[in-house]
């Protein structure tokens, strides 16, 4: 900072001091917002999907639907269904906040389309294989896609020749640890199937895409509006859902037409949408928080915060599917438990040294310092 | 007519320096009606900005209100980041 010799009151430093303060901590809290809301998001979208039509899909199937189409037709409407939920939100809340007007001026802009693109690869890619892969294996898949920021970080070496220190492949080294640990409670217990393996493997397609798209919107959103920025992820995202991608699995498992008749059933079905609108609610909630988290309190800190979801996401689940819904399966052996709290310590060393928190805390003194005794 | 965090930005490749009053004043002919042009929303715009790396602080002050203002500039490297991302 070029303060220079220039003399500022006692006041003025201790205003300039609470400034500071306020908007590093209010940064952070949000960031911790972002991953607990995640985690409510991942248990009210898996809750939403074991309701009404659904629930006929996933459990006795009078559809008579083949195992393609509910693995990923089904899996896929899922997501499509929540992403335009939170589209609307969205909208809705960007036309509250008069912002509207900004949201259509930003999508033809440069770093308006970066957004775009990266919302194509983290909302239909990886989105869907998040939902794909929380049906098959269940809430162990959480902190499994958690590792975008690894794979963040390790894309951005290869891509963009990022650095990647020793504290990174330190904090990676211990994400892959803690992920082998939660992987290998379902894997060698007695429960172990090969959906839960094939499973846990496309979770690491939506670790890859989030990691992608975490390297791109990381610039676009650095001068977009964090709320417009998330209705231009959101409304691409559902718009890419709903109309290419459960239309492309449909063809893909030999009936086009079968995406209008999912659809129609699943938007009609009274019992689950309910939870679809508060998915997607919790949706928009979690990724305006994740992008204003991140431009308020630096990426590094941001993804840190943002990552407990790894964490959040199993406990959620078994609050409202296990204790409230009363489904069995819920609760993880208490390994996954200990695998998903060494992953969000895994996570936070590779976005930042730890001992980073203290030292700029200490430089802001000293500048204040400097100020006083100018 | 460009989105405001775009006129925001943009306007720090044009002055030496500002605070968040004089980004307001500035922009209050075009932007007036926008609900998010206000002082709140405009120091988390500057901080944010700040936080990207786009513009840095230069000096803080107390005015005769006593309320506090920090001004802004857009270094080079910055100021060639937003010029080549936000076009005229």
């Amino acid at each position: 900072m070029a303060a220079g010799s220039q003399k500022v009151s006692l006041q003025a430093n201790i205003a300039y001091k609470k400034y500071r303060s306020n908007f590093l901590k209010k940064g952070i809290a949000i960031a911790l917002f972002s991953g607990l809301t995640y985690g409510m998001y991942t248990a009210l979208i898996t809750m939403a999907m074991t309701k009404g039509v659904w629930a006929d899909w996933y459990g006795d199937n009078k559809a008579k639907l083949s195992a393609f189409v509910i693995a990923y037709v089904i899996a896929a409407l899922g997501n499509a269904i929540n992403d335009t939920c939170s589209a609307v939100w969205a909208i809705l809340y960007s036309i509250v906040k008069g912002k509207f007007g900004d949201f259509v001026r930003c999508v033809k802009s440069t770093p308006g389309r970066m957004i775009l693109l990266a919302a194509l690869l983290g909302g239909p890619i990886a989105g869907t294989a998040y939902v794909i892969s929380l049906q098959m294996a269940g809430s162990i898949v959480v902190p499994i896609s958690a590792l975008c920021p690894a794979i963040a970080a390790i894309l951005s070496r290869i891509l963009f020749k990022q650095e990647l220190n020793k504290r990174m492949m330190v904090g990676i080294a211990i994400c892959v640890f803690a992920s082998f640990l939660i992987g290998s409670t379902s894997i060698s217990g007695s429960s172990a199937s090969a959906n839960t393996v094939v499973g846990i493997i496309i979770a690491v397609i939506a670790a890859l895409g989030w990691g992608l798209e975490g390297c791109l919107a990381g610039y676009g959103s650095a001068m977009v509006d964090p709320q417009i920025g998330i209705c231009i992820r959101q409304v691409t995202s559902g718009i890419a859902n709903l109309f290419i991608l459960v239309p492309f699995f449909s063809l893909l498992a030999g009936d086009i037409g079968l995406s209008v008749n999912l659809l129609t059933q699943a938007v009609t079905s009274g019992a689950a949408m309910p939870w679809f609108i508060l998915s997607g609610l919790f949706t928009v909630i979690t990724f305006t928080a994740w992008y204003a988290g991140n431009s308020m309190c630096g990426a590094g800190l941001g993804t840190a915060c943002n990552g407990t979801y790894a964490f959040f996401g199993p406990l959620f689940c078994l609050l409202l599917l296990g204790i409230y819904g009363g489904m069995p399966g819920w609760s993880l052996p208490s390994v996954a438990w200990v695998g998903a709290v060494i992953m969000t310590f895994g996570i936070f060393v590779i976005s930042m040294n730890p001992l980073d928190l203290l030292r700029k805390n200490k430089e802001k003194e000293e500048e204040v310092e400097t100020y006083d005794a100018a | 007519m460009m989105p405001l965090n775009y006129a925001i930005l943009k306007y720090f490749t044009k002055v030496e320096e500002a605070c968040a009053d004089d980004v307001i004043n500035a922009l209050k002919d075009t932007y007036g009606n926008f609900k998010a042009l206000n002082k709140k929303d405009v120091i988390t715009a500057l901080m944010t900005a700040e936080a990207n790396g786009l513009i840095e602080e230069t000096r803080f002050e107390l005015d005769n209100n006593n309320e506090l203002k920090v001004y802004y500039h857009a270094h080079e490297e910055g100021a060639a980041t937003i010029n080549k991302y936000i076009k005229d």
